[in-house]
């Protein structure tokens, strides 16, 4: 099983730079997510890698080799469509065995593998199906299974869990990694849901604007984005800018310090995400080198397991997620302290 | 107000089919006149067995029908992949460039082919005909088969593709099966233009030569034959049979109902 | 933008073929279109060029031009009345099909239901189907003397002298309606379709009763059809010379006749064709005209 890389990928169409000089590895047997919001091009990345589409710079390569100019029908990759593309005048069984016959593979051969690969996908006993006569979520898993059957070099999945009901997304998010990992295939996932991102991915790469603006595992773009973009789009954060003033951070009516030093005397923006902040209970006092804001609650959203508090200080809002382990700490229109460790700051790049 | 609309429906229909019911029904009368009460025969059928020229022009009718058929649906279709799944520059152009032989009044298509056959020696006759039916046929053949692209999706062929087919294969394998029923109920549509087509045929027609309207029209001029009741009869049943294939394969029914 | 861009490029795949794409498509409409061309471009060409001669090229005669054809109606006066009763026959027949298939798309659009409206609508389009020379022939049974209505007017009146409305004005705008109807109750009807319930009570609960209803909800929604329909029969039928001549007999005389009698009898080929396109001029217009018409109501719904 090898990688897959791409190396300053452009494309334009018409006067939009779709991507803008993409560059990115994509481990073997790991699940790659794109992650961006609507017309970030991590469609039009995915279609690229698959041969859908031709960059109009930059190179594609499965392990060692360039596939840039290999055209879609030869390059060996299994595709999973939003929309699954089924084909509708063929039966469960024909549409699996279809790639297999294309390289030559038939008759008892090619039905043990089938077998094989709806096994995995748990769809035995439907070979006889037509797509119209299946579920959405039976019909996706067909479409997984035409896809992988042939053992592609890439898996490519383009938002194929966005048609199903929530229920069932979940439930499915939960196969589909199972299936990647027995399988051992490179697989590539373009959604936009982030929670979807953060729960199967092995590494993650958002993309904004044709850029992709930090790659790396779920915690570790989850506890340490680098920008206001992947602060904000994956999760939420509060975002406070201010001036180095020696060892903190100067915003307005206080200091947030952060784990180390501050670049001197520049003007940056700090995130912090909302679970990692708490309620001072009465009586409670800060522990030593904890940062401390004052705020008053607005609005308090209980979600059984957790609360959200929406706070206000000076005009900004801030957000807080607290689990419901005690009584509730504060009610609407108080003035709490909010209470987080340094580390918790993140000094964002951009 | 509902009944109201039902009856008045009924009688626009009494209205439409009023003149094909009276010669549906002469055709299987035995007396020439128009009095009750019909007197059931076969004669004017057995008559038309005889009747030479008029046996020669429903052969020639067929004949042009099948090979229009054949050659516009051919064309119509290659045109309508064109046209329908590619974007390219002068697309519209060529869309609209479809509209003459329907737009255009057929005594003025019909005339000027008979001008330009006759000038460069392509004369008229039979290869003339199934030159102009193919000609007003095909614009109806792009329409019909482009429609059936249109509900076609495209990614299909891309799925194909990305599992090994070359784009010639994904088009026989995918694209081409599901299409099928446009591309016949085009052909159908084609058949039935043809067998139809009057104006046209009448001004490429020759003497000797000539389809079945024609001959019609030719007989009505000279004096009323029973068997014309007859053979336009068979005419009717023929045509009515093509229509409703061509509306089960194109759902043409089903589209209607909106309620 | 991007993202639309991307929705576009899903409907109209450009798999990365490069360089071929222009020859197949080239390759996939030149036969069609190259048919298109022998059989009906270059034989309007022709036509054009045969209007400006002053007869037809045949036998080695050396070619003159003039424009006189294009003058006929100047010098051969009676083409006017000719032309007239062209477009007297046009503008009556559009005008009963509107008035007998207006209601009758409305009753089909609301008044039906499921398999009945099915089963109405494709018997209303059959006669479209067949042919219509048989439907004319047809109508000479009805209308001649010794014919249908003759036998009907005996049986009502017997002793009444033999009626025929064969060879008259009204037969022929009889079979023409008769012709065209289904297309005025399918233009009509793809209107009609687009009228909701809750137009029509909204309007009655505004207080409209039914001859309101009619023209302020009715009308304007059906609009568009009428005008499509209006052009789908009055263009064929000023150029109609089927009807006219089967039905009409001596009284039949129409431009269609006229430039048919130009090919088929008087031979005086230039004089056809320089009245054919005379009429396609007159039928472009009309074109025109309807397409900023029926552009102009779009825009104004």
């Amino acid at each position: 099983m090898t990688g897959v890389e791409v190396v300053s990928i452009g494309k334009t169409y018409g006067e939009v730079r779709v991507l803008d000089r993409v560059s990115a590895a994509f481990g073997a047997g790991r699940l790659t997510s794109l992650l961006g919001p609507s017309g970030s091009g991590k469609t039009t990345l995915l279609r690229i890698i698959g041969g859908f589409v031709a960059p109009d710079e930059g190179e594609v390569r499965f392990g060692a080799e360039a596939v840039t100019h290999v055209p879609l029908w030869r390059r060996n990759v299994g595709m999973v469509f939003q929309s699954y593309a089924l084909f509708p005048h063929m039966n469960v069984e024909e549409n699996v065995v279809f790639g297999l016959n294309r390289r030559g593979v038939r008759g008892e051969a090619a039905r043990k593998e089938v077998a094989r690969v709806l096994e995995m996908v748990r769809l035995q006993g439907l070979e006889r199906r037509k797509p119209k006569e299946l579920s959405g979520g039976q019909q996706q898993r067909v479409a997984l299974a035409r896809a992988m059957v042939t053992k592609p070099r890439v898996l490519l999945l383009d938002e194929p869990l966005s048609a199903l009901d929530r229920r069932l997304r979940q439930d499915m998010q939960v196969e589909l990694r199972r299936i990647q990992r027995e399988s051992g295939l490179t697989t590539i996932f373009v959604t936009h849901d982030q929670e979807e991102a953060l729960t199967l991915s092995d590494t993650i790469a958002i993309l904004d604007r044709g850029r992709i603006i930090q790659e790396g595992n779920p915690a570790e773009i989850y506890e340490r984005p680098k920008s206001r973009f992947a602060a904000s789009f994956l999760g939420d954060a509060n975002l406070f800018t201010g001036r180095v003033e020696g060892d903190a951070i100067a915003i307005d009516g206080g200091h947030i310090r952060m784990a180390g030093k501050p670049p001197e005397g520049a003007t940056v923006t700090v995130a912090i995400r909302p679970e990692k902040m708490r309620i001072a209970r009465a009586g409670e006092d800060a522990l030593p080198g904890e940062n401390r804001l004052e705020a008053t609650v607005k609005e308090i959203v209980y979600a059984g397991a957790v609360s959200t508090y929406l706070l206000e200080r000076g005009g900004a809002q801030i957000k807080l997620i607290a689990q419901n382990r005690e009584t509730q700490a504060a009610t609407i229109g108080d003035t709490v302290t909010l209470l987080w460790s340094p580390t918790h700051t993140v000094l964002l790049q951009e | 107000m509902i009944v109201l609309g039902r009856s008045y429906l009924l009688a626009v229909l009494a209205f439409l089919y009023l003149p094909i019911g009276v010669m549906v029904a002469m055709a299987f009368n035995a007396s020439a006149l128009y009095t009750l009460p019909i007197d059931p025969s076969l004669h004017w059928f057995a008559v038309l067995a005889e009747n030479g020229p008029l046996l020669a022009a429903t052969r020639n009718s067929l004949l042009i029908a099948c090979a229009t058929s054949a050659a516009a649906t051919l064309l119509g279709t290659l045109a309508a992949l064109a046209l329908e799944r590619r974007q390219f520059r002068g697309r519209s152009l060529l869309r609209i460039l479809l509209l003459p032989p329907i737009a255009i009044p057929w005594l003025i298509t019909g005339t000027a082919m008979l001008v330009f056959f006759f000038w460069t020696g392509i004369g008229r006759g039979i290869h003339a005909m199934i030159i102009g039916h193919v000609a007003l046929a095909l614009p109806y053949v792009v329409l019909v088969v482009g429609t059936g692209l249109k509900s076609l999706r495209a990614d299909l062929e891309e799925a194909a593709m990305s599992l090994g087919s070359t784009p010639i294969h994904a088009f026989f394998a995918v694209t081409l099966p599901l299409l099928l029923p446009s591309v016949i109920a085009a052909a159908l549509f084609a058949f039935a233009i043809s067998l139809d087509q009057f104006v046209v045929s009448y001004f490429l027609s020759t003497p000797g030569v000539s389809t079945l309207p024609v001959e019609i029209y030719s007989s009505i001029r000279k004096g009323f034959t029973p068997e014309i009741n007859a053979i336009s009869t068979i005419f009717l049943g023929v045509s009515t049979v093509l229509v409703l294939i061509f509306a089960q394969l194109s759902h043409l029914g089903g589209k209607v109902d909106r309620r | 933008m991007a993202e639309v861009i991307e929705q576009r490029r899903m409907a109209a795949p450009s798999v990365a073929r490069p360089g071929r794409a222009g020859w197949g498509i080239a390759a996939l409409v030149a036969p069609a279109y190259g048919w298109l061309t022998l059989a009906v471009f270059l034989p309007l060409g022709a036509m054009l060029f045969f209007s400006f001669l002053k007869a037809a090229p045949f036998g080695n005669r050396t070619l003159q031009y003039t424009l006189d054809n294009y003058f006929a109606f100047v010098r051969r006066p009676y083409l006017f009345d000719v032309a007239w009763t062209s477009i007297k026959l046009g503008l009556l027949t559009t005008a009963i099909c509107a008035a007998i298939g207006l209601p009758a798309a409305v009753a089909l659009a609301r008044a039906t239901h499921g398999r009945s409206r099915q089963v109405l609508f494709l018997l209303i389009v059959l006669p479209f189907w067949t042919n219509g020379l048989v439907r004319i022939f047809s109508w000479t049974m009805v209308l001649r003397e010794g014919g249908v209505l003759d036998y009907l007017l005996h049986l009502v009146i017997p002793g009444a002298a033999s009626a025929s409305l064969l060879y008259s004005f009204p037969a022929i705008i009889i079979g023409l309606v008769h012709a065209y109807l289904p297309y005025m109750i399918l233009t009509c009807y793809l209107s009609a379709v687009t009228i909701e319930d809750a137009h029509i009570e909204a309007a009655r609960s505004l207080g409209a009763r039914l001859p309101m209803i009619f023209w302020k909800v009715v009308l304007p929604l059906t609009a568009p059809g009428l005008i499509s329909g209006a052009i789908l029969i009055f263009v064929p039928v000023i150029g109609s010379f089927m009807e006219p001549r089967i039905l009409g007999g001596r009284v039949g005389v129409t431009m269609g006749t006229v430039i048919e009698d130009q090919f088929v009898q008087a031979f005086n080929w230039p004089l056809g064709a320089a009245l054919s396109f005379t009429m396609l001029a007159f039928v472009l217009l009309i074109f025109a005209a309807s397409s900023r018409l029926l552009s102009g109501r779009v825009g104004a719904q």
